[in-house]
């Protein structure tokens, strides 16, 4: 049964409604049940908007978008009515469409972007065909509409005729990206619904490719649904928000009133729960429990497991939509003791301080536990022999980087993909050899006297470095429990251990890391974990081997936006109880800010194989002096809605082609701020520490009198079309 | 361009290493079939210094030339298309081979295109209907089919059609008593007598069809077929062109590595169906140690192999765009 103020109804954005959902459900029928995994929505999508749909993964988001074009994969079925409103034409019942009606429904009046455009084209054909098949299809003029698809690309900073002449396999995926838009836009739809369409990609290319819809929208008067997982993304590109949660919608209102104030507990949660680059760190809390099965929702709140007001009547009733403003509704009972009390419940419920080290306290006398000095690592062969002729194409990873690090400390790498972070982390654990240069584990060569072999031969540094990766489904052995991974490392490492003593090890640690009750766990395989304890439990075994550096290979960025903040801290208290060390990769600067601020440690810029800027994340943060710096921390999404995105500090979208580097500076291809000089000299890093903190800057900006100042601006254009290409 | 010279190259390089290699085994290895043509002739001929210079018109091998002289003879016999003499068929090598090689070739490629065609089509279906009976029952016959060595199928084959139901020949490779050339009664007789050498080698569709299945499978859930589906093409395109193509690229190198076994696998076929071709001469050549022949029908057969794998990979970019450059890994 459900309750509801009836006024709720009546106050809804009444103009001018593209699409309405009435009471949809999609279900699929699976072996351990009926699983609903979209739950009676209701939704309206108003002409010319652009709504952000937010949900975690398992949230039913994707459903919700495959059901507004009636395009949920079998066996799913979609019941419940799914209406479209064309602009001077009757209304039209999407779910009872004909077969070739909704052929033609699709795609001219409603398009969809998926998420992974990396397979959303067919590689053996190119990409002209994909634009001209579709034009046939819906028997629209070819040559008027591939005008079109000319200017559309234009539109998106792409060459319109190499991009036609392009298999898909040549394009990078920020290029298929934005030709998977245009394709989407090709029969000039009324309606676009994007699925996550950025996942993918590098934050650069992600907000970039924002701040291109945002003039999209505009040109094409087009309504955009904008599905992700990704709170600040959509934050300042959205008019309106929408929050799933358990595949229900908890809360739909105008973006500054979500942003501000949220009224449904699980948005306030999320809001805390999301890294970003303003917000105090003891304000970012994570959200306890997880997400609900498909098979078995919750009775009454489905929110009610994890929400800290939770009381008896959420436990039975089932909220419905209560009016909490101007075209704000939120599925809660008690939101207006939600906005007072839920600030409170959430900080009582365990604050966590450490006293906080700083970088600047390692001071330079103290002998580093890892030590990298001027490391090269190059991949791809020369020639090698009679049989092979021609074809050596060689990419440096990694060119000259130094970098030191020392007991307890954290060391962040952020960076595009590409730009050699994760080789240096492979190199700084021994699990990469470079090419030039020495890797010095407490004062000892690494790799001396390991001659060719490409494993380490000292059992001792193999023991002290270790690595934990992002899919930790992967680097757990599926065929074992999770006492046999777990005893692995404690039978080779801590061999005086008896079975019990390990047992008791192991329970031990899995209670810490809270995964109780550990003795039933301790049986489980690891699909019988969920992500979140596959990566404790990952976690858990490389510290059982007690190492002193660990490689955390983009570590939480599978994870979903409500468990990062506590596998970060999870990792943050292990890290005192062990005395490790971490070199962390991600891709995410608020990530990495958090992890880097709350240990006292580093952030490192990399940008194609050279680390550009290294310092405190306060420095980084909020004092960036590099250029790259710079833009990463614009590409960065904020909760904030004044922020202008429209401002892109680059000159080219575009990576620079890697068999090809620019000479000089290599940021120079893309640098507002680049100079003449920075064609042809290389600036090395110069130390611009102060009190606030370390900071070491590559960019000839940072000295005062350099003879940058007097050179001549390489001329000023605006974002151009790529000059070079990525493909590979 | 550069790729193709470089595996034009490599072709070559793989002739010349197994044409030395012949030279070598045949002239150096202890007991090696020079020695033993010498030793064998020898003692028959009133002269048996000539017993080398026989050697020498048989195999392109003078034993008594320098090692490095006997080589380079040797190579140029051979780029000049010499392959020695026969002993016991008493003909040129080159002769015999281009007349039987036809032969092969003939079954061997009914027998490819056979089974390749069979194997496509019960894959696509199967994937189509995945799940079904139909599914299921091929899957099955195919499992088994795919497990017999084709060798037995032949036996089985020649025995139930062959003796005891008559309803094919058991050997030979033209119909008797019939003008050869281009007339009626030849080319039916010509693939009666095919027939079951070509059914045997079908084992290799079982294979086919199981390939074809997955990938029509696996590509029946990519995302790009489901974008097709939206973008409202017609079924026709997205099975030909989406399904169709991408599921059958990946077999094209399977076809010509399938040449490759199928060459090998004539041998012992040509044996039991006592079909004159070149796999029934070399079993003869090596029945008779008939040196010359053997070696003969060894670099002939290796030839075809190197052809068919170059010919497979210089037109394999052209049905697939991906393929040609190195697809650098990203890191
Ligand atoms: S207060 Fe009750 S109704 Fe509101 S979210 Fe919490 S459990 Fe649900
Ligand atoms: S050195 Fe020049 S090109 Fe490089 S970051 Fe600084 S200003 Fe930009």
């Amino acid at each position: 049964m459900t309750i509801s103020q009836s006024a709720a109804q009546a106050d809804r954005p009444n103009g001018d409604v593209i699409m309405e959902l009435d009471d949809t459900s999609v279900e699929f029928g699976m072996s351990r049940g009926r699983s609903r995994v979209l739950n009676g929505v209701d939704f309206e999508v108003s002409r010319d908007e652009i709504v952000g749909v937010i949900g975690e993964s398992g949230s039913g988001k994707s459903m919700f978008a495959s059901a507004m074009l009636d395009a949920v994969p079998e066996p799913g079925v979609t019941t419940g009515d799914v209406t479209y409103y064309p602009e001077d034409d009757d209304p039209v019942s999407v779910t009872d469409l004909s077969k070739e009606e909704l052929r033609r429904f699709r795609w001219e009046e409603v398009s969809m972007v998926f998420q992974g455009a990396m397979s959303s084209f067919n590689p053996v054909l190119k990409i002209r065909t994909h634009f001209v098949e579709t034009l046939s299809a819906h028997d629209y003029n070819v040559e008027r509409g591939l005008e079109r698809v000319r200017e559309l690309l234009e539109d998106l900073y792409l060459e319109p005729e190499r991009m036609l002449e392009s298999y898909p396999h040549e394009l990078s995926g920020g290029m298929k990206q934005r030709v998977l838009i245009a394709l989407s836009l090709v029969l000039d739809p009324e309606m676009l619904v994007m699925d996550e369409p950025t996942a993918a990609l590098d934050l650069l290319m992600q907000r970039s490719i924002i701040s291109l819809l945002h003039d999209i929208q505009d040109k094409h008067d087009l309504t955009i649904v904008f599905i992700t997982h990704d709170l600040p993304l959509v934050a300042n590109l959205a008019d309106r928000l929408a929050v799933l949660y358990a595949f229900e919608f908890a809360e739909v209102g105008p973006a500054d009133d979500i942003l501000e104030d949220p009224a449904h507990p699980y948005t306030r949660a999320l809001l805390n729960a999301t890294p970003n680059l303003s917000a105090p760190l003891e304000e970012m809390r994570p959200i306890e429990g997880e997400s609900p099965d498909p098979v078995n929702i919750p009775e009454g709140c489905s929110y009610h497991p994890r929400c800290p007001i939770a009381d008896e009547m959420c436990r039975s009733h089932d909220p419905d939509a209560y009016d909490a403003g101007a075209d704000h509704d939120v599925h809660c009972h008690h939101w207006e003791d939600s906005i007072e009390n839920i600030d409170n419940a959430l900080a009582s419920s365990g604050s966590m301080d450490r006293s906080r080290r700083t970088a600047a306290d390692r001071s330079a006398d103290e002998e580093p536990v890892v030590s990298l000095d001027d490391i090269e690592v190059e991949f791809g062969s020369e020639n090698d022999g009679l049989l092979d002729f021609g074809d050596s194409e060689i990419v440096t990873a990694v060119d000259g980087i130094s970098l030191d690090i020392y007991q307890n400390d954290v060391v962040v790498l952020v960076g595009e993909s590409g730009c050699g972070k994760t080789t240096l982390g492979k190199t700084a654990v021994g699990l990469q050899q470079p090419t030039d240069g020495t890797i010095e584990y407490k004062g000892r060569d690494i790799w001396e006297g390991s001659g060719n072999s490409s494993t380490l031969a000292d059992k001792e540094i193999r023991r002290a470095l270790q690595i934990v990766h992002q899919d930790p489904g992967s680097s757990l052995n599926s065929h074992h429990r999770v006492r046999t991974i777990l005893e692995t490392p404690l039978k080779r490492w801590h061999s005086d251990l008896d079975g019990n003593d390990r047992r008791e090890r192991i329970l031990g640690m899995l209670e810490y890391v809270g995964i109780s009750p550990p003795e039933d766990y301790i049986d489980r395989y690891p699909h019988q974990l969920s992500g979140g304890e596959k990566q404790r439990v990952a976690l858990i075994r490389a510290m059982l081997i007690n190492p002193d550096l660990i490689l955390a290979d983009e570590a939480v960025s599978a994870l979903d936006v409500s468990l990062r903040v506590s596998t970060m801290d999870l990792m943050i208290e292990l890290q005192d109880v062990f005395n490790t060390s971490y070199l962390a990769i991600s891709h995410d600067l608020s990530n990495a800010r958090y992890f880097a601020e709350k240990t006292g440690g580093r952030i490192g810029v990399m940008y194609l194989g050279e680390l550009v800027e290294i310092g405190s994340p306060e420095q980084i943060i909020h004092d960036p002096k590099h250029p790259y710096t710079q833009a990463l921390r614009w590409a960065t999404p904020e909760l904030d809605r004044d922020e202008d995105i429209d401002d892109n500090p680059m000159r080219t979208i575009d990576v620079p082609d890697q068999t090809n580097m620019p000479s000089g500076c290599r940021y120079h291809t893309r640098c507002p701020k680049a100079r003449e000089v920075c064609r042809t000299q290389k600036p090395e890093l110069i130390d611009r520490s102060d009190e606030d903190g370390v900071q070491h800057t590559a960019c000839f900006r940072a000295l005062e009198d350099h003879e940058y100042w007097d050179s001549e601006p390489i001329a000023e254009e605006p974002p151009a079309a790529e000059e070079t290409g990525s493909a590979d | 361009m550069d790729w193709k010279i470089r595996r034009f190259g490599q072709g070559l390089f793989t002739v010349w290493a197994v044409v030395s290699l012949t030279f070598f085994i045949t002239r150096m290895m202890p007991g090696n079939p020079v020695d033993a043509f010498v030793a064998q002739i020898g003692p028959e001929l009133e002269n048996p210094q000539e017993a080398y210079e026989l050697a020498e018109t048989y195999m392109n091998i003078n034993p008594e030339a320098p090692l490095h002289v006997a080589y380079r003879d040797y190579m140029i016999s051979m780029v000049q298309g010499d392959l020695g003499r026969s002993m016991s068929q008493n003909a040129e090598v080159t002769e015999l081979m281009a007349e039987a090689v036809p032969w092969t070739l003939f079954v061997m490629s009914w027998a490819i295109a056979i089974s390749f065609v069979v194997g496509i089509s019960l894959g696509a279906i199967m994937a189509y209907w995945e799940g079904s009976t139909f599914d299921t029952a091929v899957t099955g016959y195919a499992t088994t089919v795919t497990s017999i060595p084709f060798y037995v199928l032949a036996l089985l084959l020649l025995m139930v059609f062959g003796y005891q139901l008559g309803w094919f020949p058991t050997g030979g490779r033209q119909p008797s008593g019939v003008e050869a050339g281009f007339n009626l009664p030849f080319m039916l007789g010509m693939i009666h007598h095919a027939a079951l050498p070509v059914f045997s080698m079908l084992v290799a569709s079982g294979a086919a069809s199981l390939t074809m299945r997955g990938n029509s499978v696996r590509i029946l859930g990519e995302d790009y077929l489901r974008v097709a589906r939206l973008r409202g093409l017609a079924d026709r395109t997205i099975a030909v062109r989406y399904v169709a193509r991408n599921a059958i690229l990946p077999m094209y190198t399977g076809l010509m590595i399938a040449i490759g076994t199928m060459f090998g696998g004539a041998v012992v076929l040509e044996e039991i169906y006592t079909y004159r071709g070149m796999g029934y001469y070399m079993i003869q050549a090596v029945r008779m140690r008939d040196y010359p022949l053997m070696m003969g029908a060894f670099t002939v057969i290796t030839i075809a192999v190197v052809i068919a794998l170059l010919i497979a990979d210089l037109t394999y970019g052209k049905i697939d765009p991906r393929a040609g450059g190195e697809n650098r890994e990203a890191f």
